[in-house]
């Protein structure tokens, strides 16, 4: 029981990232991005393309900070020409067009992904597991520590009177095509570290792992934690967490078909987006309100 | 101090709103934008101000062309401050915080000085600072506006319609305060409005437009009792020159 706890705790501590790089997009920023999963893609799919060249976990992840930063600026470069909601739908194709080429090519192991990857820590048996879970929960309070600093900064104020009246920002001599390259630079940074971590985590990296009905489990995290809350969507990340990993015990407990685990999962995302949206919109732990520095 | 030629301009790809549009505003002076609904005022606002890139013409500011120059850089560069029609604050933040917004365009040793200069010559805000911008009036909010403007010490300020939605009452206090800010502050304002007869009661001079085009451009007092701007506001149209 205790591996399964510190399994799902390690996995917990890397959505905790990933719900905090989309909170500095959605939650600060207000960009609306569906296709958050793909940052992270280019996080794992580094990872392994490194392992299968040969090159050193560091080399690995260079090259998954340099992927999902191009393809973060992309993103930024988009929301140029594009409204929010027309820009949410375009990053969730954008997503979806990572994901069936993944799946296609050769060169990225196809449906079959990639595996064998260097297992963190693993030459500390017995022990390996709870040093891992003691990588990605440091990992996870660096993440919480940087997005606190920069939400409270002056580059926050201005993420954030983005989101509140963009037009009335550029009033103020705020730059938001800048804040919305610099904040999709620093989001996707987050995701692929968090990809990296991940990768290293099950040693197996394949297209299954970039479906969007990850992004929005994501998205949940955030929603039922608080939105523009750092500390809420990381309570968002381990509760939901915890809930999806406790789906199968239920299943066994109410004698349940099999069948039903993956579409328990999926009401339970699709259910706690809609609950906290219409009873309490503003999550667990809402947003501190004020102008910070 | 600020000059439009033969401007030409509009949105996406579609056809132009403003038809070769040419004005000009000077230091201590008050020059209001009037005509009806859909003749292209705010559009030209917008792209004196940067929101819209012009598509033929120049905007000079001090002489120099500052029409592909966008609305941030204008605002930190070139000492412009705009207003807009509406969301012209921060409803989340209070008042104390919507000042400091603006002063935080100037050099930091600066900004205590200037939020306590402004306070003290709009006493009415300085009562208000602890409230949320959200709970002000909707003159109160023009007027906050209006002074978050003036924090960084710009030379022109321009205006999208400041009495929108406002009463008679509130809109008498926002035009007394913007001829109060072009006294005080030397400014060159220049001012988009529907209510044309309380604009021309503040502005020196004004320029009618008609179908994106300037259709009339004289002193505002003139323009008071000139017959065609009362058929225009009080009945029936005027075509464009």
């Amino acid at each position: 029981m205790s591996d399964f706890l510190i399994h799902v705790a390690s996995i917990a501590c890397i959505y905790g990232m990933l719900a905090l790089s989309l909170n500095l997009q959605m939650g600060f920023t207000g960009l609306v991005n569906f296709g958050l999963i793909a940052l992270f893609g280019c996080g794992i799919y580094g990872a392994a393309l490194a392992h299968v060249m040969g090159w050193p976990l560091i080399a690995g992840l260079a090259a998954a900070l340099v992927m999902a930063g191009l393809l973060g600026l992309f993103f930024a470069r988009l929301g140029r020409r594009l409204s929010s909601d027309y820009w949410g739908i375009a990053t969730l194709s954008i997503a979806e067009v990572i994901r069936i080429t993944v799946m296609n090519e050769s060169w990225t192991g196809g449906a079959q992904g990639i595996s064998g990857l260097t297992l963190l820590f693993g030459d500390l048996r017995p022990w390996d597991g709870l040093a891992r879970l003691g990588l990605f929960a440091l990992a996870l309070f660096a993440t919480y520590l940087l997005c606190e600093k920069l939400v409270r900064s002056r580059f926050g104020l201005a993420m954030k009177l983005m989101r509140e009246e963009p037009q009335l920002a550029r009033a103020l001599g705020h730059d938001i095509n800048g804040i919305r390259a610099r904040v999709m630079l620093i989001s996707a940074a987050i995701a692929a570290v968090a990809g990296v971590l991940y990768a290293h985590y099950l040693t197996f990296v394949g297209p299954d792992q970039l479906v969007s009905a990850d992004t929005f489990l994501i998205w949940s995290m955030v929603i039922v934690g608080g939105i523009a809350n750092n500390r809420g969507v990381v309570v968002g990340a381990v509760l939901m967490q915890f809930a999806m990993a406790f789906v199968p015990f239920a299943k066994d407990l109410l004698g349940l078909p099999t069948d039903f685990v993956a579409a328990a999962r999926l009401i339970l995302v699709g259910g706690g987006i809609l609950l906290f949206l219409l009873l309490k919109p503003q999550g667990l732990l809402p947003e501190r309100v004020g102008a910070g520095k | 101090m600020i000059e439009a030629k033969e401007l030409r301009a509009g949105y996406g790809d579609g056809a132009d709103i403003l038809h070769g549009v040419s004005l000009n505003a000077h230091a201590r002076e008050i020059v209001t934008i009037l005509g009806p609904n859909g003749c292209g005022k705010s559009t030209l606002l917008k792209t004196i101000a940067g929101y819209v890139i012009p598509r033929a013409g120049q905007v000079l500011i001090d002489g120099m062309d500052a029409g592909h120059i966008p609305i941030q850089r204008k605002v930190r560069h070139n000492r412009v401050g705009y207003v807009p029609q509406t969301d012209n604050v921060f409803g989340t933040l209070t008042v104390a915080e919507n000042l400091r917004l603006g002063a935080a365009l100037l050099p930091r040793a600066e900004r205590t000085a200037r939020f306590e200069e402004l306070l003290a010559a709009y006493p009415a805000l300085a009562g208000k600072l602890n409230r949320k911008a959200s709970a002000l009036s909707g003159g109160e909010r023009q007027v906050l506006s209006l002074v978050r403007a003036l924090m960084p010490r710009p030379q022109i300020l321009l205006l999208d319609e400041p009495s929108a939605g406002l009463s008679p009452l509130m809109m008498h206090e926002v035009f007394d305060a913007i001829a109060e800010v072009r006294d005080k502050h030397d400014l060159c304002i220049l001012m988009v409005e529907q209510n044309a007869f309380e604009a021309l009661g503040v502005a020196d001079r004004a320029y009618v437009l008609a179908l994106g085009k300037v259709a009339l451009t004289a002193p505002a007092k003139d323009l008071l009792k000139d017959p065609a701007m009362r058929q225009l506001y009080l009945g029936g149209e005027i075509e464009a020159a």
